[in-house]
């Protein structure tokens, strides 16, 4: 067991495996919700990192994986961890397929910089998480993250064509491949997506790409309450409009709709969204060019850059004018302030709350009886230790719950990776 | 098969739902692959979840393999029958449990047929997106189980980006909901693993699939060019110009002639057409539609032929889709392949399939999904030529290596099945298809569903975690441990 070693032996072994170096002790910057682990361990290359893994595995130590380190307290807080696997140094962009519209990317690569390095042939990954300079695509894939343009373009996991893993028996092993299409075998590439580090090591990943858009609109939508919103977004999906991006913005409503396409089309259709938006009787705006950069820019970080509890919370897009009136009553009746930003049009949206710890636990626990299994969920992505200690932070899994931890079992036999803070407890 | 345990199915699904007769049981013995062949020991048609349930349980307690089946329309014997075993039909679940416009959602039960879909949605503005070319007949549950695409993939992807949430029997009877209407459900992603998993995790018995809104223009056209290196290099153009069309297809010479002898698409006489489609907001698609058409010309198309209404683009997809089913008018046999490459090694993949057609002296037709680089080579041969239904298998496994030799797939959407079991380990190494029997043995520790599918060699599941002890089978040595 891991605490019979002392942090000096403990290092000296990980480096064998890792790679000259590469360890050093975690220091608080280093913490996961209070909880400063005993290693951090920087494998110099693919092979290093698996083997660490394996050497993990064998002394049973707890293993998190980091990657950029911007989503490592979503989940309940960890009892312990002793080593964090970090991909940061495996950070090549290692192939782009212009002409074939993919890219292979190492886990350690920075979202940015793997896009700034496609857009020299006209192409993205379009995904535009927060903080796209320090999210890694490990961290991204795992955690199957996205920003406004799901609406369009989806998650990780619908861009996503293949990916190199690192397997706890340290096996480097490949799943899918480097063509769009392909169904040969198992998609694990697929399952890994969203795993949160629970079942083996992403180390690179193949994505489709998309061309980047020529020209782009925003159309601002100033409303005075958020009573009619669900309405004017009801109004506009059942438009044949293709927005890439549909964001409502609470408690002072605004909403975001975004076109990138060719010149004239972009342009028609910011004039069409503006005109249904104008017909509700709201103050409407269409901005481009760098006044509509700077909105995205302020915009992207919403609502993590201020302090408070952020619930992810998933509906049925139908159900948004309801969810928004029970948000605004419940949260007046448990004294909490809040704010809300996110994919109006998919369902997903990012709550945060202020107010009494007990009073969140019954906000959250009144909003989950609305979400049944498979209908909704709420998800806490950041709270204080506290909060978290108190709640089921991923909330209701439903009678899934065994497959997925026959799954993990079987990946993850004696349960090193990220114990206890799956969904679950997976 | 003992009659005990027949009598039990036969309790469950009642006895219009069983099929024991050795002669009945012919009906079942392929899918659309009809070169692979295997019978039955009794076919079960259920009408409801719980009589799936019941039967998978019975399956469980006694150790039976079962196979779960749609209409039928696969090609690659993904429901190819195991002797000895129970083949549930899965035809009579045929409902559609809800429609949901507003949140654009529609379930519906693993019988029911892909078209059906559209047709159920359509009245409001609305459809499914993947479109197999067997989409009048395919079922759901089938597309489910081998994540089918279609031409209009390359835009709006596959049946996994399509399918939110599933209710599944697992090989041991347990009922088990994974997502839902709404998206991001906390778990792991299990549906994104059971898509394209071809019946071998669990038996699909309810689907919640997305739906599209009718785009607000369609435009196609068709493209005559002189060789298909030439139709290839505009493939390359309009994907390089930054263009997603809703779909690029190309037949070239011999199908164009097959198609043409089955339901006369009126195509012009060319060495390779391009059907190019564009959709979308109208602004956008006359703008694009125009670019396609300059890259075309641009490229030495000889004919440019666009749809003036929707019965002309009818007619030309007609032409498309009939492709497979119409080489029976130029080849009395032929052997499709479904290969994927880069699609900018398509010239490259090409110029070798034609060598290697000079070289076996078999006729090759290509019709394939040019904008993401699904071939479907059809080697063309005379079964009661001996040795021709060899040389074309071998002729047809060649052009999957050429396939692997750039970096491609052995199957864009047909699946492994049973007829490329032994191809999937030219793709994967031991320890890559070993992590994919990991889940396996997740869901199936017992191997009974559908077994002998995807995976070229049996193993055993052992128990995790614990102490590692030989199986009976092992110390055998009919099976090994992984």
């Amino acid at each position: 067991m891991a605490i019979e070693f002392s942090i000096e032996t403990l290092a000296t072994a990980a480096e064998l495996q890792a790679g000259p170096g590469t360890v050093r002790p975690a220091v608080s910057f280093d913490a996961i919700d209070g909880v400063v682990p005993r290693l951090i361990v920087e494998p110099s290359d693919t092979e290093r990192l698996a083997s660490t893994l394996a050497w993990a595995a064998r002394e049973n130590l707890r293993v998190v994986v980091r990657g950029g380190g911007t989503k490592l307290e979503w989940g309940p807080s960890p009892t312990a961890v002793d080593l964090i696997l970090s991909t940061v140094r495996l950070n090549a962009l290692v192939d782009h397929r212009h002409g074939d519209l993919t890219a292979t990317v190492q886990a350690g690569a920075k979202l940015g910089e793997v896009n700034r390095q496609l857009k020299q042939h006209g192409q993205w990954l379009p995904l535009d998480p927060p903080w796209p300079d320090r999210s890694t695509i490990g961290g991204v894939v795992a955690t199957n993250e996205s920003g406004p343009r799901r609406h369009r373009y989806g998650t990780p996991r619908d861009l996503i064509i293949g990916m190199h893993l690192a397997r706890v028996d340290g096996r480097l092993v490949k799943a899918g491949g480097i063509v769009v299409k392909n169904v040969a075998g198992y998609d694990l590439a697929r399952l890994f997506t969203g795993s949160f580090g629970s079942l083996g090591v992403i180390v690179a990943a193949t994505f489709k790409l998309v061309p980047l858009a020529p020209a782009s609109r925003t159309v601002v939508v100033e409303l005075p309450t958020p009573s009619s919103v669900g309405a004017l977004v009801a109004d506009l999906l059942g438009k044949q409009l293709g927005p890439t991006a549909v964001e409502l913005q609470l408690p002072q409503p605004r909403l975001l709709i975004r076109f990138e396409s060719v010149e004239s089309a972009a342009e028609q259709q910011a004039a069409n969204a503006a005109k249904l938006a104008e017909g509700y009787g709201w103050k409407v705006r269409v901005l481009d060019g760098d006044d509509e950069s700077a909105l995205w820019m302020d915009y992207s970080r919403r609502p993590f850059e201020t302090e408070g509890t952020v619930i992810k919370l998933s509906i049925l897009p139908g159900e948004v004018s309801g969810t928004l009136a029970w948000l605004e009553k419940t949260t007046i009746t448990h004294q909490l302030t809040y704010e809300l930003s996110g994919r109006v049009g998919v369902g997903v949206m990012y709550l945060k709350l202020d107010g009494e710890d007990e009073a969140q636990e019954r906000f959250l626990k009144e909003l989950r009886c609305r979400l049944p299994v498979g209908q909704g969920s709420a998800t806490i992505v950041r709270a204080a230790s506290n909060l978290k200690s108190r709640v089921d932070v991923w909330g209701p899994v439903g009678d899934g719950l065994n497959i997925m931890r026959a799954v993990k079992n079987r990946f993850d036999p004696t349960g090193i990776l990220n114990p206890g803070r799956g969904p679950g407890g997976l | 098969m003992d009659n005990a345990f027949l009598d039990e199915l036969e309790r469950v699904v009642g006895n219009d739902g069983i099929v024991r007769d050795a002669a009945e049981l012919l009906t079942y013995e392929s899918d659309a692959l009809t070169r692979l062949r295997g019978k039955p020991a009794v076919a079960v048609l259920p009408d409801s979840r719980a009589q799936v349930q019941q039967v998978i349980r019975l399956c469980h307690k006694s150790g039976v393999p079962f196979v779960a089946r749609g209409h039928g329309t696969g090609l690659s014997g993904g429901a190819l029958p195991v002797s000895d075993g129970v083949l549930i039909v899965l035809t009579r679940l045929n409902r559609i449990i809800d429609v949901d416009i507003p949140n654009q959602r529609i379930t519906v039960e693993p019988g029911v047929k892909n078209l059906e879909v559209t047709r159920q949605v359509a009245p409001f503005g609305y459809y499914y997106a993947p479109d197999p070319s067997s989409q009048v007949i395919c079922s759901i549950g089938g597309n489910v189980a081998e994540n089918s695409g279609g031409a209009h993939c390359l835009k709006y992807g596959f049946t996994v980006h399509h399918v939110l949430g599933l209710e599944v029997i697992l090989p041991d009877g347990e009922l088990v909901h994974l997502g839902g209407p709404a998206v991001d459900p906390p778990g792991l992603d299990l549906i994104g693993v059971l898509v394209g998993s071809e019946g071998t995790l669990a038996v699909v018995t309810q689907v919640t699939l997305r739906l599209l809104r009718q785009p607000q223009a369609v435009r196609t056209l068709l493209a005559a060019f002189d060789s298909t290196e030439t139709a290839g290099n505009a493939v390359s153009d309009v994907i390089g110009s930054g263009v997603i069309p809703a779909a690029i297809e190309m037949m070239d010479r011999l199908t164009i002639e097959a198609a043409e002898a089955a339901v006369h698409p009126k195509f012009p006489n060319a060495n390779a057409v391009l059907i190019v489609e564009i959709d979308g907001p109208i602004s956008e698609v006359t703008e694009v539609f125009d670019l396609v058409q300059t890259i075309c010309q641009r490229n030495g198309a000889s004919v440019i032929q666009v749809a003036q209404d929707e019965s002309e683009r009818q007619r030309i997809w007609m032409g498309r889709k009939a492709a497979f089913a119409a080489m029976g008018r130029v080849s009395p046999n032929y052997y499709v392949q479904d290969g994927v490459i880069p699609r900018t090694k398509l010239p490259e993949v090409l110029r070798r399939i034609r060598t290697l057609e000079i070289e076996s002296g078999l006729k090759i037709g290509n019709v394939f999904h040019a904008g993401d680089g699904n071939l479907h080579p059809l080697v063309c041969y005379d079964q009661s030529v001996e040795g021709q239904g060899e040389l074309a298998e071998k002729v047809a496994n060649e052009i999957l290596t050429y396939c692997l030799d750039v970096g491609g797939s052995i199957t864009g959407e047909h699946g492994i099945g049973a007829d490329k079991v032994h191809q999937l380990p030219k793709m994967f190494s031991e320890d890559d298809l070993d992590t994919m029997q990991l889940v396996r043995c997740a869901f199936d520790p017992t191997n009974l569903c559908n077994p002998g599918k995807v995976f070229p060699t049996p193993r055993l599941c052992g128990e995790v975690p614990g102490p590692y002890r030989r199986h009976p089978v092992e110390e055998a040595g009919l099976a090994e441990r992984f």
